[in-house]
């Protein structure tokens, strides 16, 4: 789906926690401004639809809402990205390329992860926000100027970045013209029943109302004291294997002993070790055989490197419910780091 | 008597808040305060506005000074704001690139502050 389509039809706020009603306020009275704003929240709280209801709710609803993840992408193919290049710009660089900095022109660019930016692409976004949208493409003389309303995403703590030198104080400030701050679910369970009841209704006209179990009364309560780590999105996963699977006390069951599992500060897992031999684990009948033409030992070290990682990374996320900054915690890698190695490995989120 | 100068002050450190708003109700004028910007910025989109001067914090919570004044100045191009500051040269200079009449830095005298309020409201 493209950035631009899904934004049409983003989702209302839903909630009814001071949190939310305060959030649900301030997008009313702000809207309007297109001052830079940034939104904080951890993973799933709920950024993202926040930024859509500023755009809805702007002048500049039905012009382009562009997004990308400074996250997702390593640092020159994000300078790239953003500010777009000349032809032959560099090896490679076959056609021009316009930036999403100019494709969200006269509508909403929304930087997601800010904080992931390196410390040279901050700079050049200052100088950016600096002029008012000037810039110039990678390998252009002439500068371009882009009339973009800039929206900032992140789960980070940006005042201690900017302590620990990763995050520029200038750009902070001049981002944080508007803040606006999501509080994790388990701070506001009371827009948890609010939240099961709008995504039942909504997953169950997709499901063509078959007949399904939903959560009972007190499935929802004991839903209500659990503590969310993946946040909304997370509840929504669990909602719809709910409909899907029926049982949901089991399920309740099931995400409250993950939660123990995370929790406990939780050594290698047997299953892995137990039913497979090194042999077979690293492959040396197929892929990694030394029969192979390929063969060499740093390659069998690598391609075995990558499968022992693929399978580590792949159970954690598995086991945060895809939360990535806790499962990064977990593997003790930067967030960063993390977000590589998962397209990297070509590991793919559950079907959703 | 003549009708009093409105003020609208905003501050998110109570303390701050209190003792301007004290100082200015003292000397007659008609002060209204909000301790963060969206309370602010719905006192100045009201429609009983009508105030004479804005004087604003710069860092605040959810709507910052800084938007507080481009906002102000973009829909009342003439009512005075005075920035009060205590974060160093950023947000400072953010002030003055969107208007602000007077950044003044903190800390500040009471009296210094109200030389600086008559002398806008008199222009
Ligand atoms: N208050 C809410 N009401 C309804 N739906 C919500 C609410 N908050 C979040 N959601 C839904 O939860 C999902 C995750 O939200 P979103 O993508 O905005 O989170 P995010 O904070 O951007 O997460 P990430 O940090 O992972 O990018 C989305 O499908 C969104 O529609
Ligand atoms: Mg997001």
């Amino acid at each position: 789906m493209s950035d631009n389509s899904k934004s049409k039809t983003g989702p209302p706020i839903v909630g009814v926690s001071k949190n939310i009603v305060r959030v649900r306020e301030l997008i009313e009275h702000v809207a309007q401004t297109g001052l830079n704003t940034v939104v904080f929240g951890e993973s799933g709280v709920g950024k993202e639809v926040v930024a859509q209801n500023l755009y809805q709710k702007s002048p500049r609803v039905g012009k382009p809402f562009i997004k990308i993840n400074c996250a997702a992408l390593p640092e020159g193919l994000l300078e790239s990205e953003l500010f777009g290049y000349e032809r032959g710009a560099f090896t490679g660089a076959e056609q021009r390329k316009k930036g999403k900095f100019q494709l969200a022109h006269s509508g909403v660019l929304l930087l997601d992860e800010i904080g992931d930016m390196s410390l040279s692409l901050q700079a050049k976004l200052l100088h950016v926000l600096q002029s008012g949208g000037e810039f110039s493409p990678l390998g252009s003389e002439k500068e371009v100027k882009a009339d973009t309303w800039v929206i900032a995403a992140t789960n980070h703590d940006l005042k201690k970045e900017i302590k620990e030198g990763k995050f520029r104080e200038d750009l902070y400030y001049r981002l944080n013209i508007i803040k606006i701050h999501l509080s994790p679910l388990r701070e506001r369970p009371e827009d948890i029943p609010p939240l099961i009841d709008f995504y039942i209704k909504e997953y169950t006209a997709m499901l063509n109302n078959r007949h399904i179990e939903t959560p009972g009364a007190k499935v929802i309560d004991r839903m209500c004291t659990y503590s969310w780590p993946g946040n909304v999105r997370e509840l929504q996963n669990v909602l719809k294997r709910m409909l899907v699977l029926g049982d949901c006390n089991q399920i309740v069951d099931e995400i409250f002993n993950s939660e123990r599992m995370v929790s406990r500060d939780s050594g290698p897992d047997d299953e892995l070790n137990h039913n497979a031999s090194l042999a077979k684990i690293i492959d040396l009948g197929g892929r990694n055989s030394p029969d192979n033409q390929s063969f060499s030992l740093k390659t069998a070290k690598k391609n075995a490197v990558e499968m022992v990682e693929r399978e580590i990374i792949s159970h954690v996320l598995a086991k945060t419910d895809w939360n990535r900054s806790k499962a990064s915690k977990i593997l003790k890698i930067s967030y960063k780091t993390l977000l590589y190695k998962i397209s990297d490995l070509k590991i793919v989120p559950p079907e959703k | 008597m003549k009708k009093p100068f409105r003020l609208l002050i905003i501050d998110d450190a109570e303390e701050i808040l209190t003792a301007l708003t004290n100082f200015f109700t003292q000397k007659k004028y008609d002060v209204v305060s909000a301790a963060n910007g969206l309370d602010g910025l719905k006192h100045i989109e009201s429609k009983d506005a009508d105030f004479d001067l804005i004087i604003t914090d710069l860092v605040l919570p959810n709507i910052s000074g800084v938007a507080i004044i481009s906002i102000v100045k973009k829909k009342f191009p003439d009512t005075p704001v005075i920035a009060i500051t205590g974060w160093g040269e950023h947000p400072e200079s953010l002030a003055k690139e969107a208007h602000a009449d007077h950044v003044l830095e903190k800390p500040f005298k009471l009296p210094e502050l109200e030389q600086l309020v008559k002398k806008l409201l008199n222009r």
